[in-house]
């Protein structure tokens, strides 16, 4: 059954990785989003974010499909591990009806194999990376590759483009151990469970090693610990022990174990416990441990992703906007300018005006040009209107006007030339942008342009610009 | 009524850099800056939006056209105390709102009536003029409080006597080049804003501290993105299918070429990224001043502008070499006495010499029944990862510093990758990261914080 997204797990890990490769939103949706959440926990933030915008993955989800084969391939090994422990359990509890089952190899098989099995799994967390690639090898995904590369659908699932790193293999690959062992042991009890039922199994016990009867129940006790308290009647007494010990397993039975058959049949109570206790129950744990550590694993490597970090820092940065929200109402820059500056200067003028020139300024100018005029006046500036109409108004012939090439000619100015323009007393009007002082009165290229272009906007016989 | 927000209206004459000022604080270089008169014809509010809510405000501006005209209209109309003048020009925006001929005074009016603080911008390359004292008058009349720029827009120096006259009209005077201005004098600049009014002083700190952490982020995303650049390039490999025993110069040159597009595509796409991340979404891409290429990845003349020098590249080899002789130690606990060091020393040094003219690293592979493989790259010289990360490093660099107020194509110097840049101690720790590259091998999380950390260091240097 499919997961959903807003837990953590292969699912969403997969998804976020296959939606992070085609969209990972600008800074101001990101924040706008996390703001909208109530939940603080990054992880949590990021699985609402993939829920919301999963969406976008138009093609089919990895997840869907890797999920899918790995169904397949643990439910296979699962069913073969169920079948392998039963097919185990029920040749190991064969009773030809001669000889009793042995039950140290019994217990080695039922339960010594799965606690082997658990060290093994044990070890290979405290080795923790070092024994990572080695794990990957060992990894349904490593061989789930190479199996699906020569089937017809290879191309379906490009197992390379998947994300996770040799650790997280590891861990899948122990989460699934634990499950197939788990399955083993149960096709074992089964088989226990099932013999019992349909035979009369004579249970007896014999090593090689020098072991008496007393020592070895000692050992069975303790084993026994677990339930010895509730079932005791589960926990091998001496003279079990001792009834059911036998030097060879021969060909023939001892007559006293033959005297004896109903009591070496209660030998399953203990089994039962051993393998329900050590073998599945304590699985049980092995697994729910080894789940929380693939979860800490797959959280680590989730928050590890290609363009997580930066999601998150967009998460938690305050998203900042400079920019205008309203249009820039462009100005159309005219390219062809129509009036052209003149380069002969006349060496008199009827008046010179100096557009925001001062008295002072004026005839610093004058003896720098040498140019002359009757009349010398400063306008604009902190004249008033009325000052400059009783300027205008007296204004007759050649008219020389000084402006600042540096200063851009503003409407004020306009509005005092089409006045000047207007008086009929007047012949022309020289309009000379000068330079500063410092660069004795000359201009640059660039200020002219700006005047001229301003400048034919006025249609005028009677205006000219001059270079002095 | 004025927001709570505090509101600043950039204000001045024609043509003497307002718009310029406001694309450099607002960073945004999609405002129209000319040097028409009359560029700007509407105000424009630029709000410095944290999370949606407004911090401050600024305002580009139209430039005073008929101050005269508008002083004239107050003084015929302002026969009041001080502290009524303020109605005065409040009058007079209402009563030309739909005037044109007075459209740019009340455009830039608005906002000051409105409660914005005034930011006063003159041209201190320029003399100062009586002319002006008008529209600083027209301003004082609004009562609201003000601060005067200095703008340097030419070469000449008139600050004192600008200065000297401002002075008497505004709270404070401070110089600030939007051309030149950087990321420090932009903080500057809106630390004295912060001075002009009480209220708007925890604001405006709020602000920056915004800004600051914007700034980082940007670093970091810039580290980021080269990071990512560099992986991409270092470990490409080019492989295509040759028809006879070995490759023909036909299919090599083809090869070769399709390589270096790709290494290019690369670098466009990276470029591309970091000027997005320094909001310049509007760079002239001149060919002749922008193109990158024109210095050719593969020339020597590359090398010697961003890469290291033979000699530095040789102590390079020679560090990358010490490091693996140093494993070597390291495994049989120094009782080598420290030869391998010694040895992969000499071996990284000439291994260094003898590659740095063999740009491409070659390979025929395949088997003997006719299918095989021409592969390029990833190239093996231990030059190359110098040269892609100095063209990267020095681009985001310029990035960083460029003024959102400059229109101009981008010009890139040619500068000295070396020693003040990335240290001998920095280049051993990329060097690792290199060397693993160039064999394909995985980078540790480790290794890439490490990397990304010393090319962090390298871009603050570049960023000074």
């Amino acid at each position: 059954m499919q997961q959903k997204t807003t837990q953590l797990s292969l699912k969403s890990y997969l998804d976020l990785n296959q939606l992070l490769s085609i969209y990972r939103g600008s800074h101001e949706e990101n924040r706008l989003f996390s703001l909208s959440q109530k939940k603080r926990d990054s992880v949590a933030i990021l699985l609402s974010w993939l829920e919301k915008n999963l969406y976008r993955v138009t093609s089919e989800l990895n997840s869907t499909k890797y999920l899918h084969y790995l169904t397949i391939f643990s439910s296979l090994f699962g069913f073969i591990a169920l079948i392998l422990g039963f097919s185990t359990g029920f040749a190991l509890l064969s009773y030809s009806g001669s000889e009793p089952v042995n039950v140290i190899y019994l217990l080695l098989v039922m339960v010594g194999l799965p606690l082997l099995s658990m060290l093994l799994s044990f070890l290979s967390i405290v080795f923790g990376n070092r024994g990572a690639n080695f794990f990957a090898h060992l990894s349904p995904l490593y061989y789930l590759e190479r199996v699906v590369n020569v089937l017809p659908f290879a191309k379906d699932i490009e197992l390379s483009s998947l994300p996770f790193s040799a650790t997280l293999s590891k861990w899948i690959f122990l989460q699934r151990v634990q499950i197939f062992s788990f399955l083993f042991s149960l096709g074992l009890f089964l088989s226990l469970v099932i013999m019992i039922i349909s035979k009369d199994i004579a249970f007896g016990w014999s090593t090689t090693l020098q072991v008496d009867a007393k020592s070895f129940q000692a050992l069975l006790a303790t084993i026994s610990l677990p339930w010895r308290e509730f079932i005791p009647s589960a926990v091998p007494s001496l003279e079990l022990v001792e009834l059911s010990h036998y030097f060879r397993l021969g060909k023939h039975l001892d007559s006293n174990m033959i005297q004896n058959a109903d009591k070496l049949g209660a030998w399953w109570k203990f089994l039962a416990m051993a393998t329900l206790t050590y073998a599945l129950g304590l699985r049980l744990i092995f697994w729910g441990v080894i789940s929380y550590l693939f979860k800490k694993q797959l959280k680590k490597e989730f928050l590890s992703l290609d363009g997580v970090s930066k999601l998150i820092k967009e998460f938690q940065t305050p998203f900042v906007s400079t920019q205008s929200h309203k249009d820039e109402k462009h100005l159309e820059i005219k390219e062809k300018i129509i009036h052209k500056v003149e380069e002969n200067v006349d060496e008199e003028y009827q008046a010179i005006l100096g557009w925001n020139f001062s008295d002072e300024q004026l005839l610093l100018i004058e003896d720098s040009l040498g140019i002359k005029a009757k009349i010398k006046e400063p306008v604009g500036g902190k004249n008033s209107f009325l000052d400059d109409k009783k300027i205008i108004d007296k204004l007759k012939g050649d008219i020389l006007i000084y402006v600042k090439a540096w200063e851009p000619p503003t409407m004020d100015f306009m509005d005092f030339l089409e006045d000047v323009l207007d008086n009929s007393s007047i012949k022309s009007v020289n309009i000379a942008p000068l330079g500063t002082a410092e660069n004795q009165y000359k201009y640059t290229k660039e200020d002219m342009e700006i005047w001229l272009r301003k400048l034919d906007s006025i249609e005028s016989d009677k205006l000219g610009v001059v270079n002095v | 009524m004025s927001s709570s927000y505090p509101k600043f209206a950039v204000v001045g004459h024609p043509n003497k850099g307002k718009s310029s000022i406001v694309a450099s604080l607002a960073l945004d270089d999609s405002i129209q800056i000319g040097n028409t008169p009359g560029t700007t014809q509407v105000k424009r509010g630029f709000p410095l939006k944290v999370d949606g809510k407004i911090v401050y405000e600024l305002f580009d501006t139209p430039g005073f056209q008929r101050a005269r005209g508008v002083y004239a209209w107050l003084q015929e109309h302002g026969d009041v105390p001080a502290s009524k003048r303020v109605d005065v020009v409040k009058e007079f925006v209402y009563r030309h709102r739909d005037n044109k001929r007075f459209r740019d005074e009340v455009e830039l009016l608005e906002p000051i009536i409105n409660g914005a603080g005034v930011i006063y911008v003159v041209d201190a390359s320029k003399p100062y003029g009586a002319e002006y004292e008008i529209e600083m008058e027209i301003l004082r009349w609004c009562g609201q409080p003000s601060m005067a720029i200095l703008n340097l827009i030419g070469d000449d120096d008139y600050k004192e006597e600008w200065s000297r006259a401002l002075g008497q009209y505004f709270r404070l005077v401070r110089t600030y080049n939007p051309m030149t201005a950087g990321y420090k004098e932009h903080i500057e600049l809106l630390e004295s804003m912060a001075q002009l009014n009480e209220e708007w002083t925890k604001p405006i700190k709020q602000a920056i501290e915004v800004l600051n952490r914007h700034y980082e982020l940007k670093i970091e995303q810039t580290i980021s993105t080269i990071y990512d650049y560099m992986i991409k390039v270092l470990s490409f490999v080019h492989k295509q299918k040759i028809r006879g025993e070995e490759a023909t110069p036909t299919e090599k040159k083809r090869a070769k070429e399709a390589y270096r597009k790709k290494i290019l595509s690369y670098e466009h796409k990276e470029q591309e990224t970091i000027e997005k991340i320094w909001q310049h979404n509007n760079i002239k891409k001149s060919k002749e001043e922008l193109n990158l290429e024109r210095w050719g990845l593969f020339s020597e003349e590359s090398a010697s502008i961003f890469g290291l020098s033979q000699k530095e590249l040789i102590i390079t080899g020679a560090s990358a070499g010490a490091i693996t002789g140093g494993g070597l130690d390291l495994l049989v606990a120094g009782s080598s006495f420290f030869l391998g060091s010694l040895i992969g020393g000499v071996v990284g040094g000439v291994g260094a010499m003898y590659g740095f003219n063999n740009l491409y690293d070659l390979k025929v592979l395949g088997q003997s029944i006719g299918k095989r493989e021409l592969s390029v790259g990833p190239i093996q010289n231990l030059n190359f990862p110098y040269i892609v990360l100095g063209r990267a490093l020095y681009h985001a660099s310029v990035m960083a510093k460029r003024s959102h107020a400059i229109r101009g194509a981008i010009e890139l110097k040619n500068i000295s990758f070396t020693e003040e840049i990335i240290s001998s101690e920095s280049r051993k720790i990329l060097e690792k990261v290199h060397i693993k590259l160039r064999k394909g091998k995985e980078i540790s999380k480790d290794e890439q914080e490490e990397y990304k950390s010393t090319l962090h260091k390298s871009f603050l240097k570049l960023l000074d």
